[in-house]
């Protein structure tokens, strides 16, 4: 969908994104730039992309979640694409993890339909729900437009996901909305937001879009001394693996 | 063939909050005391450890502390019309396995209940007559006042190390406190946690308003401590990694640093962890209990373990399971009324609005798990009812719990959920927001009930509890009042955005966090026809069996409740010392 998006070296060039990332700090950094010391400049970013290979996902699983990512989270001022930020990676560690598998989750029958408050009902696997939602929304897309999803213009692309979430779209046999609302939707949102240990997340970009200061979070000081003004460490977060 | 062990003097099911607080008073007397915990060693893990500690997936989002509901979860019906379905995955409550129980990952927010909670029937028909309570809902006295209560709240909060600033000291409204608190002998044994952004903002607002703003009482020591045992808290860091984790920093109060490290020193005192209790053998003739059978689950093995006292203190939905299971007490049937075992079981009613302040810095990272502000003034009965149309009321609340990005963000409404405007409008608000939150009452309903699922069983082929529970018309028509006082206090403050304040409504959904303050199923009163257990705790079939912990409230207030349940869990350890010395109805 977006030219690089099937191109290697264009998927895993995300030195000019970090660059590019840190060109175009968000709101929130730059304000913070301004109140920072002088001469504590951060570290440079680590040269850090997506891991290669997937440990779950089939290319064409992988093709349309890609590109469904790289709608939700496009290349922009903010972060780079949603591949490059490694939350295709993420939500595929997730689904070949225990996550994905059922680890705490109670599956046993019998499996009749349920109120949706009730939660999820299925005896699939998460990874498995996933697959079966993607096979579907890949039929259902074929149906309203014709092609798969990752061929349609950003236009369309953005009409089929909005009727995704909104579960406008003719499935019968398949709840889509449910699928998309109740596990699709999560993981983008963890995919964004977790520490980047588990592959998503890449160069903290999210954590610095937003502000979240992430590690060591010893702020018995900042709490007072910060409180109410703009905190440093917001610009230069610090993760797990800077601690590790 | 399960393997029949030598008899315990008194035997404690569940090694968490409660079983640490009885264990304390019970082998301090000498008495010994064998605790069976289904969970592990839950220390020095990677839970309590920078870095992993930090690490929102694992142990917020994956609830890597947890109950796991693949072995053992619950089902759920709205209405006895429908039938029930397991909770698959339960986001709306959070038990806790493992020593100490949920008491590892709990927040600390440490309250005592109104003066009046204990009596709240003859409260409520007092102030609004006889029939100001409508004949289905099943308020009820617990059969013991606070005053016998408040030298335990004094300990408990001693024990726990408890920052905060008193309201009421002996019949002495204090500045700075909350009026509304009972009356209480001494101060806190800590000064309060520091204000946070949101904190300063909510008691400026609610000063204008002309309420009584006060920081809540916490369970994160707002400095090093050493509690009567000569067990130490470190400093609270402000970390907000509170709820759902366990503490790095050793400043979070909780069994495990404050009761087992001296119980296990005492010869009296035995924990086995990884033991799952199956049943209570009951001796329905002789209107006792035997013991408790459970599974070894490092061995496979099956044990009976005889016990002279049994206590029942699993939390709430095992305490309720165990009688059910072994016939003790009449379950509760709710198309007659009759019966006990199930009924009164209660939630807590919730709600929040989002407020959004594009020129403050609320920095919701720089805060502990319980360094909230508070007004009192819409909570429980602090109001006068009359004309209202409902009974009880709630807190309101700004408190920042640490910003963690996956599940702390907040975006004004109408904002697209992808997207460069999404993204935007995260890098704008998260340091900009904060959500104005209402804990609130939940009363007894005859219709709020639980029983075993007739199809669903868990790990060990027993039958899983089934929750038959709604939002009832009383408390969908408080939390309409509570969450308007508080969209009005939202409006009230310089917020430039004010998000939806959304009322609790019913269908009782399992999808989101409300809290895990699940209470009642096997209430305590002073009558054995509406009550599983007198108001020393003792179950009134078998005079040697006792249940401790929220099951026992017969109603759930206003407030976290763990401070009355830790009170009355102190005065069950007292009252066990008196029974073993000299059995018979206490
Ligand atoms: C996320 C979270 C936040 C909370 N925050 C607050 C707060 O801020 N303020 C507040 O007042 N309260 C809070 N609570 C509630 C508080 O944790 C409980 O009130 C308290 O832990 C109750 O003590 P308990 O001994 O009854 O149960 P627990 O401490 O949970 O102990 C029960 C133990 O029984 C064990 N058990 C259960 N079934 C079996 C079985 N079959 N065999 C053997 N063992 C069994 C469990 O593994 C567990 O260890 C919170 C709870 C959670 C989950
Ligand atoms: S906020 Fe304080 S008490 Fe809570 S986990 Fe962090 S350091 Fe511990």
């Amino acid at each position: 969908m977006t030219p690089d998006k099937n191109d290697p070296q264009g998927r895993r060039g995300f030195l000019r994104q970090v660059a590019l990332a840190a060109a175009t700090a968000p709101l929130t950094a730059g304000l913070l730039a301004a109140d920072a010391p002088a001469g504590v400049a951060p570290p440079p970013a680590p040269a850090a992309g997506p891991l290669p290979g997937y440990a779950s996902l089939s290319p064409d699983e992988a093709g349309l979640l890609e590109a469904m990512l790289n709608l939700m989270c496009p290349a922009d001022q903010l972060t780079p694409n949603g591949v490059d930020c490694g939350l295709a990676v993420f939500i595929d560690r997730q689904l070949a993890g225990d996550f994905g598998r059922g680890a705490r989750l109670y599956r046993q029958g019998p499996w009749p339909a349920g109120r949706p408050e009730l939660g999820y009902q299925l005896p699939l696997t998460p990874e498995q729900y996933f697959k079966a939602g993607v096979a579907a929304a890949t039929a259902a897309c074929r149906k309203a437009h014709g092609k798969r999803f990752e061929e349609l213009a950003p236009a369309e692309a953005e009409t089929f996901l909005q009727d995704l979430a909104a579960d406008k779209l003719d499935d019968s046999h398949f709840a889509l909305g449910a699928w998309f609302n109740g596990l699709v939707y999560p993981l983008f949102e963890q995919a964004c937001f977790a520490d980047p240990l588990y592959g998503g997340n890449i160069n903290k970009v999210f954590w610095k879009m937003v502000g979240y200061p992430g590690l060591p979070a010893t702020h018995a000081n900042d709490m007072l001394e910060f409180r109410g003004k703009p905190f440093p460490g917001a610009a230069d977060p610090k993760s797990i693996a800077d601690f590790s | 063939m399960a393997t029949r062990l030598k008899k315990r003097t008194v035997v404690i099911v569940g090694g968490g909050l409660t079983a640490g607080l009885i264990s304390r008073q019970l082998t301090a007397q000498g008495i010994e005391v064998l605790v069976l915990e289904r969970g592990g060693n839950p220390s020095n893990g990677a839970a309590e450890k920078l870095p992993n500690q930090r690490d929102e997936l694992r142990w917020d989002v994956r609830q890597g502390l947890v109950q796991d509901w693949a072995v053992q979860t619950y089902s759920l019906r709205h209405s006895r019309k429908d039938s029930a379905l397991p909770v698959r995955r339960m986001e709306a409550f959070l038990p806790g396995e493992g020593r100490g129980g949920a008491g590892n990952h709990w927040t600390g927010i440490t309250w005592r209940w109104p003066e009046y909670d204990p009596a709240l029937r003859t409260r409520l028909e007092s102030r609004y007559g006889k029939t100001a309570i409508a004949p289905e809902i099943l308020i009820q006295d617990w059969g013991v006042g606070y005053a016998e209560l408040e030298s335990y709240h004094d300990l408990f909060e001693k024990l726990f190390g408890i920052s905060g600033k008193a309201g009421n000291l002996n019949g002495q409204i204090q500045a700075g406190g909350n009026p509304f608190e009972a009356p209480r002998r001494n101060e806190y044994p800590q000064p309060p946690l520091e204000f946070t952004e949101a904190g300063l903002i909510l008691k400026a607002t609610a000063e204008k308003l002309g309420y009584k703003p006060f920081r809540m009482a916490a369970g994160n020591s707002s400095g090093t401590y050493t509690n009567p045992d000569g067990l130490k808290l470190g400093a609270c860091q402000y970390c907000g990694h509170c709820d759902r984790f366990m503490c790095e920093a050793k400043a979070k109060a909780t069994p495990e640093l404050l009761l087992f490290p001296v119980l296990l020193e005492r010869p009296q005192f035995e924990i086995r962890l990884n033991c799952h209790v199956l049943g209570v053998d009951y001796d329905r003739d002789g209107r006792r209990v035997t013991g408790v059978r459970y599974v070894d689950l490092l061995t496979g093995e099956e044990y009976e373990q005889p016990a002279d006292v049994v206590v029942l203190g699993a939390f709430t939905m095992t305490n309720a399971k165990l009688l059910l299971m072994a016939g003790i007490g009449e379950k509760y049937d709710p198309v007659t009324g009759k019966g006990v075992v199930g009924r009164n079981f209660c939630y807590q009613t919730s709600s929040l609005v989002n407020l959004f302040f594009p020129d403050r810095w609320i920095n919701p990272f720089l805060a502990a798990g319980c360094s909230g502000v508070n007004i009192d003034e819409f909570n429980a009965d602090n109001f006068d009812h009359t004309g209202l149309g409902f009974l009880g009321g709630g807190a309101i609340t700004a408190n920042l719990k640490g910003g963690m990005p996956i599940r702390g963000r907040r975006v004004p409404p109408g904002t697209p959920r992808w997207g460069t405007a999404w993204k935007q409008a995260n890098a704008d608000w998260y340091s900009h927001s904060f959500a104005l939150t209402a804990q609130a009452t939940c009363y007894p309903h005859r219709e709020n009930f639980l029983d075993l699922d007739p199809t669903y069983t868990d790990a060990f082929g027993q039958p899983l509890v089934r929750m038959t529970f709604d939002w009832q018309k009383n408390e969908m028509r408080m939390s309409e009042y509570v969450t308007k006082k508080m969209e009005a206090i939202a409006h009230a403050t310089d917020a430039k955005i004010v998000g939806p304040a959304v009322p609790r409504k019913s269908p009782f959904d399992t999808r989101a966090y409300q809290s895990t303050h699940i209470v009642g199923g096997t209430p305590m009163g002073t009558d054995p026809r509406t009550s599983v257990v007198s108001p020393h705790l003792q179950h009134w079939d078998a005079p040697n069996l006792f249940v401790v912990g929220a099951s026992v409230l017969p109603h759930n207030s206003g407030y976290n409740p763990t401070g009355p349940i830790a009170a009355l869990a102190l005065r069950l350890g007292d009252d066990l010392v008196r029974y073993v010395g000299k059995p018979g109805r206490l």
